[in-house]
């Protein structure tokens, strides 16, 4: 009686709501299971986890069977219901953003509250990552950000407490901009459904009212992606929070925003100039990101530092047009989600000047090789995956003209900049004549996370061309717009609404 | 019918205004204030100012309020889309309001000001000296209004 795809339609598209509805019910339920019993409470955050992750993988098998998957929840059909679409480049993101909360599981102590945050980052990011509407997207994003001021303040320091506070005043900021971008297309447009608008934008958002409605929209999300100008908190936070959640915010949160970004690019906007303001905020961010690395002293300010640059790769990378820009971008936005926490987690007891690194090598050898590792591989360097992320992205870049070759020139003095101020605290690592190291061991609660990532990296590195293969899979997906428009309307899309001229 | 039109549409030139004008407010409060919650004032107008713009954007001049009773008849309606999207804007609004707040007062109860820039810069000098230090003891004067 069934049709087989049926079937499998079906329990994808139950997959994709169970990803978002576990780990939310999870979080509000982890304080009263932990109360009833400590056990309990102690695997349940782990266990949700392991569970989200396996479902995100099944779903992840199951699309590339079936195409995108879309959800009217609640059975009320797009465009004014609110539609979920499970494809290839979604499901990655939850399936990294399950992965990553697991690795970076607040642990030591009673860590219940931060727990709770995590869970619900997961739930939250899972959403931003499979909404296919613009004011659902809104509203994910701002439980993640309200989850990011909550953990950027979970250290008890006075300092946190500062840093969380001046995050969540940019934050807020940043949102009500979003959300006026939002406000603008939904005058221009008259609907929110992602789809809906894609079918319907086309020549209506090519002029000073679109741009201002995308540029808004990338201030907004751009706060929690760390695009200048809007990332004065990143050294701040990163300095005060632990590295869980500095690795957090900076490989999870971060991506997540900028996916957002380059989904509503290339549905929305896939016909207007819009890409230059990503590509220009992008090479701001590359700009100053590495410039501020390299004139930080402490080893947690350098690596956020990099972070706002290596996120300014992927806004460059996002901005180049089509496929081949949105691979590259995955594959930047990939490798520094692997490798930036991991360089947290190895630098989390490295905290204070660089130079009570002297020495540090020969006290905590297995740290000091993770680190060569990661660094080697953010640089760029040959067979790691961090030079064919550079490679894609040079690549996409110098096949387009204008802003797009200056931007491949920044990329190239940049990767120079990144050298110069990691080698320099790998030789103060390895500097024998050193004084005593000042800096203390790495505990193994912190080693082996990093090192199951560097693993990651590694076996990435040996396998490129199916990895390869994948990620073009993704791009080419996320950037057909017919055919996702095709999977939210199958019976053709319906008009705008009625609207009074203006 | 020809002046309700016009003033019709100067109200939707005051509302647009009146939107703009609070988010200018709202970030040029958040701007020239240091006391933290001065700033978190100007936010709240920031944000007041981004929810009547979506008022404003589902406003229809010649419409009734979009509330549909049993054997109504049909009337063009104002846009309840924009009306419902600023409710969840609200209530978000209030629950970062509140978090911000709380936040605040755990600032003050460390560091015994309220000043953000004298805050940003003890942010500064612990990048300078060691991070893993706890930070200094709250001064003496302790100061309510540092505006």
């Amino acid at each position: 009686m069934t049709d087989p795809l049926d079937s499998i339609i079906r329990q994808a598209q139950e997959l994709t709501l169970l990803l978002i509805v576990v780990p939310l019910l999870a979080a509000f339920l982890l304080a009263s299971l932990s109360r009833a019993s400590e056990l309990l409470g102690r695997i349940a955050g782990p266990v949700v986890l392991i569970a989200s992750a396996l479902m995100a993988g099944q779903l992840w098998l199951l699309v590339q069977r079936t195409g995108t998957v879309v959800v009217a929840v609640g059975g009320f059909p797009a465009p004014l219901g609110i539609v979920l679409h499970a494809d290839p480049l979604g499901v990655v993101f939850a399936l990294a953003t399950a992965l990553m909360a697991l690795l970076l599981w607040p642990r030591g102590g009673p860590r219940v509250r931060e727990q709770t945050l995590t869970l619900l980052l997961v739930a939250a990011g899972s959403g931003m990552a499979l909404s296919g509407d613009l004011f659902n997207l809104y509203v994910f994003y701002e439980i993640v950000a309200v989850v990011s001021y909550g953990l950027a303040a979970g250290r008890d320091r006075g300092l946190a407490y500062v840093a969380a506070v001046r995050y969540l005043i940019l934050g807020a900021v940043g949102s009500a901009m979003a959300l006026i971008g939002i406000g603008l297309l939904y005058r221009a447009t008259g609907t929110l459904n992602l789809a809906h608008m894609a079918a319907l934008a086309p020549g209506t958002l090519d002029g000073p009212l679109g741009l201002a409605a995308f540029t808004l929209m990338v201030i907004g999300f751009g706060v929690k992606a760390e695009l200048f100008p809007v990332n004065t908190w990143v050294p701040e936070v990163y300095a005060t929070a632990s590295a869980r959640v500095s690795g957090l915010l900076a490989g999870v949160v971060s991506k997540l925003a900028l996916v957002v970004v380059v989904r509503v690019l290339i549905t929305v906007f896939a016909d207007t100039s819009a890409h230059l303001v990503l590509l220009a905020l992008g090479l701001l961010s590359v700009v100053s990101g590495e410039l501020a690395a390299l004139r930080a002293n402490d080893l947690w300010r350098v690596l956020a530092y990099s972070s706002i640059g290596q996120l300014g790769l992927v806004a460059i990378a996002f901005a180049v047009p089509g496929a081949p820009g949105v691979m590259a971008g995955l594959v930047v936005a990939l490798h520094h989600l692997v490798v930036k926490p991991a360089l947290f987690l190895v630098a989390e007891s490295w905290g204070g000047p660089v130079s009570q690194l002297a020495g540090a090598g020969r006290r905590s050898p297995w740290a000091a090789l993770l680190f060569v590792i990661l660094v080697l591989s953010l640089i760029g360097v040959p067979p790691f995956p961090g030079f064919w992320a550079k490679y894609l992205l040079l690549r996409g870049a110098l096949g387009q003209s204008g802003l797009f070759q200056v931007a491949a020139a920044a990329v190239g003095v940049a990767t120079v900049v990144e050298a110069a101020y990691l080698f320099r605290i790998v030789r103060l690592l390895y500097r024998a004549d050193g004084e005593r190291a000042l800096a203390s061991r790495p505990p193994a609660a912190d080693l082996v996370p990093a090192t199951v990532l560097a693993s990651v990296l590694l076996v990435a590195m040996f396998s490129v061309a199916p990895l390869g293969v994948a990620v073009d899979g993704i791009a080419r997906r996320a950037s057909d717009v017919g055919a996702y428009v095709q999977a939210v309307f199958p019976a053709g899309v319906p008009a705008a609404f009625a609207r009074e001229a203006p | 019918m020809q002046a309700l039109a016009t003033d019709l549409e100067l109200l939707q030139t005051v509302l647009y205004s009146g939107a703009f004008g609070l988010v200018l407010l709202g970030l040029y409060a958040m701007a020239s204030h240091r006391h933290l919650v001065r700033i978190l004032l100007g936010l709240t107008l920031l944000e007041g100012g981004a929810n009547l713009f979506l008022v404003a954007v589902g406003f229809r001049a010649d419409a009734v309020a979009p509330i549909v009773t049993p054997g109504a008849q049909a009337l063009p309606m104002v846009d309840p889309v924009p009306q419902a999207l600023i409710l969840t804007a609200i209530v978000i609004g209030v629950g970062v309001l509140a978090l911000g707040l709380a936040l605040t007062v755990r600032v003050f109860e460390v560091h015994g000001t309220l000043d953000v820039r004298a805050l940003a810069q003890r942010l500064t000098q612990a990048g300078e000296a060691t991070p893993e230090e706890p930070s200094p003891a709250p001064p003496v004067s302790v100061t309510r209004d540092a505006s």
